[in-house]
């Protein structure tokens, strides 16, 4: 299992990342450094990270459909994402725990700050928390998040936030899973700030078609590449 | 050389002014009590606030750290020594900042460490910041002094002496919590007193 915990970490690629500042998106001159970021060679504490997170925090809470078991169903399409982590050279991430959180079918966050004229649903939980299984999949069952206006003449395209927390420092990922056919894909600020198509292109999911089985969730299959190689 | 990744990493995206609270458990950021039992050490209170530029108060940031124990060792399979680390540490933790940009985390200060290949490490507390703003993760480490006579790796690839003295969490009597002696530490994410960032 040790090729698992100690892997080589190559510095991020600025072509398939987004750059720190991005035109149109304001707060990022203002929270961004101004100095260049200091360069360091990963020490142990950089190569290792927490292992047994998924058993301190609450890990099962794979369907965002309800708040409870047998609560009332949150609006919205319902979805089931059948995710999977991996790493560069594609080696499964197993036991790494996945937070996923989106707005409602509205647009609307269970947040304080969030002003966007439109309302909560109040079936929705609104974030979930699970931890991958051996091959580095999982599985959420949600409904799809609607698009909303970020700011004036700037929509964010239907997206759910997803934190990973990997086997090391250096491995840590926040990202967003697009969907497929969205036609503010084109106008996302956010999306639209990786440069390279295809990195930008796997950033939005995979989604199946509906046969026989299908059951009461349209499928969607997302793939989230950790950093790092043996 | 390493060999050519065969797919690039997923690109990082910001997380947004939205994080939610349900993901910060009231546990999350006192690390002395992750374990059944409390964690080998002296408590210490780390706190601070995160300003960006003009030093405006950053609210809704979401801060998380990662550090050794009280021996300086780390549970996980990379460490060599990781069987006699602290089964009741877990060595990570997250709060979030409130409207006047203040976090704080109750946790043990970290061991110094003299067996590791990267040199010896004063202890020091890795700490990560995401917010609306932030593309991609901000990533420091604190420190507790500067010891002129250690040579830690990762003070040393700080280019100034001033910049160096911008990683020091300073004592804080002011702060000091149900016996835990209080640290200090700002982070400045861009302008006046820039906090140093390293790329990670």
């Amino acid at each position: 299992m040790t090729e698992h915990f100690d892997k080589t970490y190559d510095p991020y690629d600025d072509h398939t990342q987004p750059p720190h500042r991005v035109l149109g998106y304001e707060r990022t001159f203002k929270r961004t450094p101004d100095a260049p970021l200091i360069v360091r060679a990963p020490t142990l504490t950089e190569r290792t990270g927490p292992t047994g997170l998924a058993r301190r925090l609450p890990a099962d809470r794979a369907d965002l459909t309800r708040r409870t078991p047998d609560g009332p169903r949150a609006l919205g399409p319902r979805i089931a994402v059948h995710g999977r982590i991996i790493d560069e050279d594609g080696t499964p991430v197993p036991g790494a725990l996945v937070e996923i959180w989106h707005a409602n079918t509205a647009g609307k966050y269970i947040h304080e700050d969030d002003a966007f004229d439109a309302p909560l649903d109040p079936h929705f939980p609104g974030s979930g928390r699970v931890v991958t299984n051996a091959d580095g999949g999982f599985l959420l069952t949600t409904i799809k998040p609607g698009p909303y206006r970020a700011a004036p003449g700037s929509w964010r395209a239907p997206h759910i936030h997803f934190s990973i927390v990997g086997p090391s420092f250096m491995d840590r990922m926040v990202t967003q899973m697009h969907f497929p056919g969205e036609m503010l894909n084109e106008y996302d600020l956010i999306l639209n700030a990786v440069q390279d198509p295809e990195a930008r292109s796997r950033l939005i999911a995979e989604a199946l078609p509906p046969d026989e089985e299908t059951g009461d969730a349209l499928t969607y299959h997302h793939t989230i590449v950790l950093r790092g190689h043996v | 050389m390493s060999k050519p990744a065969a797919t690039p990493p997923t690109a990082w995206l910001t997380v947004g002014p939205f994080f939610p609270r349900s993901l910060i458990e009231p546990t999350c950021n006192d690390l002395t009590r992750t374990g059944r039992k409390k964690a080998r050490g002296t408590p210490i209170l780390l706190a601070g606030r995160v300003l960006d530029r003009g030093e405006q108060p950053v609210r809704n940031a979401v801060l998380e750290i990662w550090q050794p124990d009280a021996q300086g060792l780390f549970a996980h399979p990379a460490d060599p020594r990781s069987a006699d680390a602290d089964p009741n540490f877990l060595g990570w933790g997250r709060s979030a900042t409130g409207p006047d940009g203040w976090y704080r985390f109750r946790t043990v200060m970290p061991g110094p460490r003299s067996d590791n290949a990267a040199g010896t490490r004063l202890p020091h507390i890795n700490m990560m910041l995401l917010a609306s703003g932030i593309m991609r993760r901000l990533t420091t480490t604190l420190f507790f002094t500067d010891d002129p006579d250690t040579e830690d790796p990762v003070l040393s690839s700080v280019p100034r002496v001033e910049l160096r003295r911008r990683l020091l969490a300073r004592r804080a009597p002011e702060l000091d919590d149900n016996g835990a002696q209080a640290y200090r530490f700002d982070v400045i994410t861009q302008g006046d007193g820039e906090t140093p960032f390293f790329l990670d």
